[in-house]
């Protein structure tokens, strides 16, 4: 009886242990979606008196002489197949100095340059540049001109 | 040199321009401004003001007359 009772106990344990073996693998994780593309924004609008390679202003400024060429060094993060940027130069009166627009396709972190000088030189006063992404303004930026 | 009392300096030889560290879409776009012509734009965004005739197909939708073009406009720049 006891010997019975053993065998059956080995029976079942193996049964136990087949359906542990047949058991199936879990299904790998499904592959990790791509990331959602960041819509383009405008991060920071920034002044100099140059910008390097990468379209970066090196030292920013908010005051200028009557010779300078003031630059406008606009920061986007995220990606855009086709977005414009504009630039709207200002003198303290509210007349425009200059208007320009930049069409861009950036797959991430970029700096968009504008740029304007005067010759004859800068009538000393306040200033200001607009920047709109897609005719929405996006940031501005004061500046002076002084002698 | 304009002085600050003057209440309109005159800013008609100002000169400006723009670039990016990103790449320009495969179309791009330009804004006419005041003093614009097709053959100007195309001048500046070809090298060739011949090239003008290929801004005004590519936006004759809104372009009837290709000597008439207002600033605000935004033109359709196709690839060189």
């Amino acid at each position: 009886m006891i010997v019975h009772a053993r065998r059956w106990s080995v029976i079942v344990a193996a049964l136990a242990g087949a359906a542990v073996a047949c058991k199936k693998a879990p299904p790998p994780p499904p592959p990790e979606a791509p990331p959602a593309a960041v819509p383009l924004s405008v991060s920071s609008v920034t002044l100099g008196k140059a910008v390097g390679a990468d379209k970066s202003v090196a030292q920013a400024l908010t005051t200028f002489g009557t010779r300078d060429t003031i630059y406008a060094s606009v920061a986007t993060v995220g990606s855009a197949s086709s977005a414009t940027i504009a630039a709207v130069w200002t003198f303290q009166t509210g007349q425009v100095v200059l208007a320009d627009t930049q069409a861009i396709a950036p797959t991430g972190p970029a700096h968009t340059e504008f740029h304007i000088s005067k010759p004859s030189g800068w009538p000393v006063g306040k200033y200001k540049v607009s920047i709109s992404l897609d005719g929405a303004l996006a940031g501005a930026q004061d500046f002076e001109v002084k002698r | 040199m304009t002085t600050p009392d003057d209440p309109m300096p005159d800013f008609s030889d100002v000169q400006g321009g723009s670039s990016s560290s990103a790449p320009p879409p495969a179309t791009q776009t330009y804004t006419v401004k005041a003093g614009d012509s097709l053959s100007k734009i195309a001048k500046q965004l070809y090298g060739d003001a011949n090239a003008w005739r290929k801004i005004f197909q590519a936006n004759t939708d809104k372009i009837k007359n290709p000597d008439l073009i207002h600033p605000g406009q935004v033109l359709t720049i196709p690839p060189a």
